[in-house]
């Protein structure tokens, strides 16, 4: 081989491929409109992801995969913790993760930015991503949803327990907060009328109790469903 | 030295390897963050995105400084000529040294783009931009002046001004997030894997042609080939970070069939390594330098080759991808390809620099070898992390805390594979501050 055949492998190599990728390049920017909803990409959203960057979130959530691998991946933020999971998270991070091994500041945000960056949120969870992150694949559900969807036909109160906020301080299976106890095995201790009893007042049954009372979150007959679904954990 | 104004490089190197100390005590902090339990009031002064955001801007910062003193070193001696202008060399280290310092401390009060990586903010941005075109215009104008073209010339400037654009793709704000890591990528992948493989391909070819004493023409020819399949599996190779943010589905055969080939072009440089120095005509005066160019050949291919061919098929990245698999895949990437190289520039030009034919390698070899292996370790350990996160949480599905929990342990062991890394990295840092005359003659 000459040096001048050398060159052009290089030339022919490096033109080619550049051909491809500034092509496909050209026809990803037609798709991404769609792929990514952008009819929902509203001013809201964008001051959301301008709330994002302001306080480098990025550098320790991953969002679509990229960034810090120190806390969870942001991408599904809202189908996984809800808007007042995120709201709760990010107004009281120091009530959040009183009991994790790991913290997340305090940023002290504005209410505004905060429902930015829930719109935010909301919209990248829709962004058309393949199906990823596995874990919070509909697909491909999680141990902790699969056994809850799995009593949902049974019991509506998996549901409740699942969308009501309960989740923000409680686990089951290892998903959910860490505020609170995690509740895999409540019901071998309790049954669903204590439980409900506990749900209503807890500082009345347990004085040291740090648990709000839910009746004002929930009604009578979706305190009653979540304790007969907490029963039949065992 | 053969040129006086090769003199500057000497002071991009001393800026450059205090530089990479402090990015290896943060990363020791890092690491304890993952290991400990910080309390919140430390975490809500200096939380961990903070430290992280020192650790990857030094690396760039240092290594930047590395290959444009690595650059100031070699043309001179490949144009035969002196430098355009010392005075732009110096205001230039010295605006990027001011740039670097001031955003180090703006991250310290929250004044960031928060793009990782990209975190500089605009006002810096275009600091660095001025930089940048103040080190090509002297680099490209001591070229067109000597009028002596070579391929390692070419291949430098070439990667350089590809180096330079591609940084402008960062600066903007992007209403789109899905449009915003398609073009951060433009700025991370096309410098790792296209700019800076440049760059350093045509080091690595002046550094092993000077040492081995193998003619240019062979040198280059292989030079071209290697850059050839650099960028034809480089570019469109970006495809692998476009499986799952939002862009069309056939990125998943783009980015899975080009990255397939990436390791080819880096084989290739391992063989041609081999090849030369077999074929060598020149004496080994300096077997640190000689360790250090095949250290860097071999781990080049250990890091960026097999651990990112490891997990570039879309198969496995849905299962690795945002996982410590890429933290594994990123330190031995960064180290062997990168880190290394530098090192083997500072101890083939430091000693010239100092008039020392031969020099006293004890120490430099101690701390090789320590860096080396601790690297090697950190980079198995990351990965038995990276691996158990993608088990427990992606596949099994349990909580981020819970699979956290027990990738800790190895976190922890990563920690004091960095004690061990930090300890290699002073000695060599000492040792090239202090280079002495060999005892022994060559």
């Amino acid at each position: 081989m000459t040096k001048k055949t050398a060159f052009w492998i290089f030339l022919i190599g490096t033109l080619s491929s550049a051909a491809v990728f500034l092509g496909a390049t050209y026809d990803t920017h037609r798709q991404v409109a769609t792929l990514s909803n952008v009819d929902k990409l509203s001013d809201q959203v964008v001051a959301g992801k301008r709330a994002f960057e302001k306080y480098n979130c990025n550098d320790c959530h991953t969002i679509l995969g990229f960034g810090g691998y120190y806390a969870p991946d942001l991408t599904k933020v809202v189908q996984r913790v809800g808007e007042e999971g995120i709201r709760y998270r990010l107004k009281s991070p120091e009530m959040a993760f009183a009991n994790s091994p790991r913290k997340m500041p305090n940023q002290h945000l504005a209410e505004q930015e905060i429902t930015d960056l829930v719109a935010f949120f909301r919209w990248v969870g829709e962004i058309n991503n393949n199906d990823w992150p596995p874990q919070d694949s509909k697909k491909r559900l999680s141990r902790g949803e699969q056994m809850m969807v799995a009593k949902v036909g049974v019991s509506p109160g998996a549901a409740v327990f699942q969308t009501k906020g309960c989740m923000n301080c409680h686990s089951l299976k290892g998903t959910g907060g860490t505020f609170g106890p995690a509740l895999d095995k409540i019901g071998a201790g309790m049954s669903a009328e204590e439980i409900g009893k506990y749900v209503r007042n807890p500082k009345g049954v347990n004085p040291g109790s740090r648990m709000p009372s839910q009746k004002d979150n929930l009604s009578e007959r979706e305190l009653d469903e979540v304790a007969r679904f907490l029963a039949t954990l065992k | 030295m053969e040129y006086r104004s090769q003199k500057i490089a000497y002071w991009y190197f001393a800026a450059a390897l205090p530089l990479f100390v402090l990015q290896v005590v943060v990363g020791l902090w890092l690491a304890a963050n993952y290991t400990f339990t910080i309390p919140q009031s430390i975490v809500n002064v200096f939380p961990f995105s903070t430290a992280r955001a020192f650790h990857t801007n030094l690396l760039v910062l240092w290594m930047l400084l590395g290959f444009m003193g690595g650059t100031y070193y070699i043309i001179p001696e490949e144009t035969k000529s002196e430098i355009y202008s010392t005075g732009l060399a110096w205001f230039q280290l010295i605006a990027l040294l001011v740039t670097g310092v001031t955003a180090l401390v703006g991250f310290l009060f929250g004044w960031t783009q928060g793009r990782p990586l990209l975190e500089i903010p605009m006002a810096l941005d275009f600091v660095v931009v001025i930089g940048a075109l103040v080190f090509l215009f002297n680099v490209g104008m001591t070229m067109f002046k000597a009028k002596n073209w070579t391929a390692i010339q070419g291949t430098l400037l070439g990667g350089l001004v590809f180096l330079a654009l591609l940084y402008l793709f960062g600066i903007p704000f992007y209403r789109n997030l899905v449009i915003d890591w398609y073009y951060w990528w433009w700025v991370i992948h096309l410098w790792v894997e296209g700019a800076w493989e440049l760059v350093t391909a045509s080091i690595f070819a002046f550094v092993l042609m000077k040492i081995t004493g193998v003619e240019r023409e062979v040198v280059e020819k292989w030079l071209y080939v290697e850059i050839g399949l650099f960028l034809f599996t480089g570019l469109s190779g970006t495809g692998h970070h476009y499986y799952w943010i939002g862009a069309p589905k056939y990125w998943l055969w783009i980015g899975g069939v080009f990255s397939a080939l990436e390791p080819l072009p880096i084989l290739l440089m391992v063989i041609d390594t081999m090849h030369h120095v077999k074929e060598r005509k020149a004496k080994i005066v300096n077997p640190l330098t000689w360790t250090y160019a095949i250290g860097c050949a071999v781990m080049h291919l250990i890091g960026a080759g097999v651990w990112g061919f490891l997990h570039t098929l879309p198969q496995i990245n849905y299962y690795t991808h945002g996982s410590q698999v890429t933290v594994s895949h990123g330190h031995l990437a960064f180290f062997g390809a990168y880190a290394l190289l530098n090192l083997m520039t500072f101890y083939y030009a430091m000693p010239k620099l100092k008039g020392i034919a031969a020099y006293d390698d004890r120490r430099g070899k101690i701390g090789f070898w320590t860096m080396c292996s601790a690297m090697m370790i950190m980079g198995l350990t990351f990965g038995v992390a990276g691996v158990l996160q993608s088990y427990i949480e992606r596949v099994l599905g349990m909580g981020y805390m819970v699979a956290q929990g027990y990738m800790r342990l190895w976190m922890g062991v990563t920690m004091a594979a960095g004690v061990f890394f930090l300890g290699g990295l002073l000695t060599t840092v000492v040792d090239l501050f202090t280079l002495r005359p060999s005892k022994v003659q060559a």
